[in-house]
């Protein structure tokens, strides 16, 4: 018995700052920076939003995709590195505020970027273990970066949102067929407790953290689905910036035009918990019936989940954004993110 | 009302930013002036009410009824009554009903505000208190912003211009200037109204009623006469939140104290010569005069513009005079009383609201 | 989001956001998140403690169910925001305690590209009464005095159609008059239940735009919650308000002359005309309640004094 994801949801705020404004700020080289990471621009949350507004937001996008009642979910996961509290659940708060019923498990996940997977596979085990009937699946960061160092460039802000049910549900659009992941102790990036920023390792974080990891959670994969890279027809890799899932891609045979449609780091940044899942997300829009799909996520400390799926119907595309984004400036964005 | 009250002893500090006077000065000031104009002594009052709202907010002291009373020789006995900004009036029709069940002879009634030791921040999220903490203040909501949306809607509704809207504040200051007590006493030519610093577009600096220290005392009695009586004491209520109410460009809480007042007094509006209004806001001003009946929705404006039939805060109003919360209803009927002696008119008319008049009180005076 | 600061030792700390507050505003939170429309809005430069630095838009919101709520308004763009835009609700976080613990509350944003028709729209004279005063008599003699500047205005209705029924009513299906409401095609619609079903009353944007383009002024006959919906919808003066009273000099003789009216008509049955004199008791008490909404309120004694009285008035508003 497999699960599947029956809606989607997204929400990414509609501010920007280009990464040739925050070069300026540093007096770096903004060709430079731009040609190195590949990324022209990254979200912002604006002072009234944080991990539970984004949550909550996409949550809400994707039950209303899925058009299941809310009282239908008993399971609320949600995967972040910047959770409002330290202690009192992310979950739980999005869980009232979408009015679940009471009788739902919820706890919050951390395993860095890929704390969002990590709520789709326990969601995805409930169901095939027929624990629950729905359940949701939230990635959602509002990534904090030391003002000064390169992660600024790409710690952004983000999350995407998963109803997921049986297969048989009427409303199935993708179905899970595996899942699997790889685990180690891997000291590329951490933030100790009480620290307001993350600290990260330099060019170790390349090798012996993402590449390895993401290669052997693919290799994995594609070895229990007993499937060929050419026969997948939508990649998403984590996007730490533009040019690491690029680099996994090339050495494992995939090419430029199956990645292209999960590929959204250049202009919105890392969102972290919710950068893979907001990959799949895009895909889910465009994807056709038929069509598989394989996710790898990547967190620090480090990890990969790996997913192969099944599209069981055409993608459905989200209503367009009511918003335009707005661009700021790096003076605005030190006032926003100061508190964050 | 069944026996005659007489207003027999009236007394005001300055309005203003008192920073050498506490709450206990600023009531001590205006009961001794009060009692040094009374036909009475000190010994004569049997009651004493003081009317406040943010005594516990700004100066963490409640009890205000035993701290006046303590201020007499023979500390009687005391109370206080709140209604946000109709505190005033409120302590007033307390007053009435005490000395008309003839529990009390003679009446003290001190209202009392000191506003300006906190931060204006502070002070703004107390006076939130006037309104629903529920329903109005969560989104970030002030008073100035709640009379901004209503001022925006009447706008919007009556096509009022901004420019119009000037005449409203200018002719308030205009008339504060022969007011001792007033905290304001220069004139302000009408074109400067709109250009003072926004506070809750539409409403500008000059449209609002300052932050303000102060005391005015009355008091009132059956047993000793003079020429003002109380001729209608009325309270009215409505919604505490605006979001509750049918339209927010006219208040419920005037018509009906207005209607009961008039009742009460067996007048028409047209009787009356003198109206000390609540202009908190000046838009509040144009809405009080369309529900009191003395314009037609969207029209009060004209009473700004040209003369009147009766005079219009011609004290100063809340604008010039100032607006310590609680002291303003008070201040008003003292102000009437004045205006009526000089004018030897028969009938005038103190308009007192709290909140976005939630309660309203309104007391007629009649001169002999 | 600006933490507090700690607050000063003597001062009386404003417990808003203690916890037990926030656990029992989760309610609230469900309600407002509704789409609604903006019926004022204001700017507040200095916001109140709690609260991030203004200037904060704030707006007064008319939910989708009829409720309306105060609310943050996000605007993302310059476009200034007008009376009438459409908002969506999305989750904010709106203050963080001294303590840390977090208050959310909707926030009401307005998704670019709407333009709302400034303009005044032009007036609409309105009579309203209880039922038997004589306002379709006055609407129909107004129309033949003064015939050239005014045309009545249809009333849309889910009701079946009675004898006796003047040309003012249009049928229409529940199913289509619900379908004109959710498309916004009507100025203002309300529901009033009767014995056995619900009516459903109101006015189509496009019948009274159309009178307009004319130059002539629309008639409408209506009764409060119509009349209500009216002045919100176009603004209180768009709205020439009438309303027309029974003659009689306490309330009990003007519901008495309402009853001989009504019987003489002869359109009614006597538990009609019972049903219909009860809420005439409501329309009358309606005029001293809601006296903002009526320009005058007229006695339909003579009803050629009264058209006259109207008629004068449409030929200085259409002179203007």
């Amino acid at each position: 018995m497999k699960s599947a994801i029956l809606g989607f949801g997204i929400s990414i705020p509609s501010r920007r700052i280009t990464s040739e404004e925050i070069a300026h700020a540093w007096k770096q080289d903004p060709e430079t920076m731009k040609a190195g990471l590949g990324v022209t621009e990254k979200s912002v949350p604006d002072a009234g939003e944080d991990t539970f507004t984004l949550a909550f937001e996409a949550g809400r996008q994707a039950i209303e995709l899925a058009d299941i009642k809310t009282s239908q979910i008993s399971a609320v996961f949600v995967g972040s590195e910047s959770h409002p509290y330290a202690v009192k659940p992310t979950s739980g708060m999005v869980a009232a505020a979408l009015e679940c019923d009471p009788f739902c498990h919820c706890a919050d996940l951390e395993f860095a970027c890929k704390a969002g997977t990590a709520a789709m596979q326990i969601v995805d085990s409930m169901i095939r273990s027929k624990q629950i009937s729905h359940g949701l699946a939230i990635g959602a960061d509002c990534a904090q970066s030391k003002p000064g160092d390169a992660l600024e460039y790409t710690a952004a802000a983000g999350a995407a949102a998963f109803v997921m049910g049986s297969t048989d549900n009427k409303n199935a659009l993708c179905q899970i067929d595996q899942t699997l992941s790889f685990t180690t102790d891997t000291p590329d990036f951490w933030r100790a407790n009480g620290k307001q920023h993350p600290e990260h390792a330099g060019r170790f974080t390349g090798e012996p953290a993402y590449f390895h990891h993401v290669r052997e959670a693919t290799k994995g994969i594609l070895e229990v689905g007993k499937i060929k890279p050419e026969d997948i027809d939508h990649v998403v890799f984590h996007m730490p910036n533009a040019k690491f899932p690029s680099r996994i891609a090339k050495e494992l045979g995939f090419t430029k035009e199956q990645l292209e449609h999960g590929f959204i780091v250049p202009t919105v940044g890392n969102t972290y918990s919710a950068c893979s899942p907001l990959g799949l997300a895009h895909v889910l829009q465009q994807a056709k019936k038929s069509d598989r799909i394989l996710l790898v996520s990547y967190g620090s400390g480090a990890g990969s989940d790996a997913f192969l799926m099944t599209m069981m119907r055409d993608g459905v595309a989200l209503a367009p954004d009511t918003r335009e984004t707005t661009y700021i400036n790096y003076c605005e964005y030190q006032k926003l993110t100061a508190a964050h | 009302m069944q026996s005659p009250i007489y207003l027999t002893g009236t007394g005001q500090t300055r309005f203003g930013e008192h920073w050498d006077m506490s709450i206990k000065d600023l009531m001590e000031e205006s009961i001794d002036a009060a009692i040094e104009n009374a036909g009475c002594t000190a010994l004569d009052i049997d009651m004493v009410i003081v009317a406040n709202m943010l005594g516990e907010v700004a100066s963490n002291q409640a009890h205000l009824g035993a701290m006046a009373a303590s201020l007499l020789p023979h500390h009687p006995p005391a109370l206080r009554a709140e209604a946000a900004c109709a505190s005033g009036a409120v302590a007033l029709h307390t007053a009435c009903a005490l000395l008309e069940s003839g529990k009390a002879q003679t009446v003290l009634v001190v209202g009392v505000e000191k506003m300006t030791d906190i931060a204006p921040s502070k002070i703004a999220a107390g006076l939130m208190g006037a309104a629903d903490a529920e329903k109005d203040a969560p989104c970030g909501l002030t008073f100035p912003g709640i009379f901004g949306l209503i001022a925006n809607r009447y706008m919007h509704e009556f096509n009022l211009s901004r420019e119009r809207l000037n005449h409203v504040s200018a002719r308030h200051h205009k008339n504060g200037v022969k007011n001792p007590f007033a905290q304001f006493r220069k004139e302000i030519p009408a074109e400067a109204i709109s250009m003072s610093p926004k506070v809750a577009d539409p409403l500008c600096m000059l449209d609002c009623s300052p932050i303000s220290d102060g005391a005015a005392s009355v008091v009132l009695s059956t047993k000793f006469e003079s020429p003002i009586k109380i001729a209608a004491s009325q309270l009215a209520t409505d919604t505490l939140s605006i979001t509750d109410r049918p339209t927010i460009t006219s208040f419920a809480a005037t018509k009906d104290a207005m209607s009961a007042a008039l009742q009460e007094a067996n007048i028409e509006r047209e009787e009356i010569a003198h109206i000390e209004l609540h202009d908190c806001f000046s838009i509040a001003a144009l809405i009080s005069l369309e529900d009191m009946g003395f314009a037609t929705p969207g029209n009060a404006i004209a009473l700004y513009e040209k003369e009147s039939p009766m005079t219009i805060n011609q004290s100063g109003g809340l604008k010039a005079c100032g607006h310590p919360v609680a002291a303003t209803g008070i201040k008003q009927v003292i102000d009437v009383s004045k205006q009526l002696k000089n004018s030897k008119s028969s009938y005038g008319l103190a308009h007192n609201f709290g909140g976005a008049a939630a309660t309203c009180g309104i007391h007629i005076l009649s001169h002999a | 989001m600006e933490e507090q600061p700690l607050p000063a030792a003597s001062t009386f700390s404003l417990m808003r956001n203690t916890p037990a507050a926030i656990h029992r505003a989760q309610k609230d939170l469900q309600r407002k998140l509704q789409e609604g429309t903006i019926l004022s809005f204001t700017t507040v430069h200095h916001t109140p403690e709690g609260f991030p630095a203004g200037p904060r838009n704030i707006g007064l919101i008319e939910l989708e169910d009829g409720q309306k709520v105060s609310g943050h308004l996000i605007s993302e763009t310059d476009q200034p925001i007008a009376i009438g835009m459409k908002v969506l609700p999305k989750m904010r976080l709106s203050s963080v305690n001294t303590q840390g613990l977090r208050t959310y509350d909707v926030s009401y944003e307005i998704p670019v590209q709407q333009t709302v028709k400034q303009e005044f729209p032009g007036y609409v004279l309105a009579l309203t009464g209880p039922s038997g005063v004589g306002k379709t008599t006055v609407s129909v003699l107004l129309s033949t005095k003064v015939g050239k500047y005014v045309e009545r205005v249809p009333i849309l209705t889910t009701r079946e159609p009675k004898e006796g029924d003047a040309d003012e009513y249009v049928h229409v299906s529940p199913e289509e008059f619900l379908a004109l409401k959710n498309e916004g095609k009507l100025a203002t619609s309300t529901c009033i239940p009767s014995r056995d079903e619900k009516r459903w009353y109101g006015y189509r944007t496009e019948d009274i735009d159309a009178i307009w383009q004319k130059k002539m002024i629309p008639v409408i006959i209506t009764e409060m919650n119509l009349l209500q919906g009216l002045s919100s919808h176009y603004g209180r003066r768009s709205i020439l308000s009438f309303g027309l009273m029974p003659p009689g000099k306490s309330k009990r003789q003007m519901l008495s002359s309402l009853l001989h009216r009504l019987r003489d008509r002869g359109r009614d049955t006597e538990k009609q005309i019972e049903d219909r004199l009860k809420n005439a008791e409501a329309d009358l008490d309606f005029f001293k309640t809601r006296s903002e909404l009526f320009d005058d309120v007229i006695v339909n004694d003579n009803v050629d004094t009264v058209v006259g009285q109207l008629g004068g008035l449409v030929l200085e508003r259409v002179k203007a």
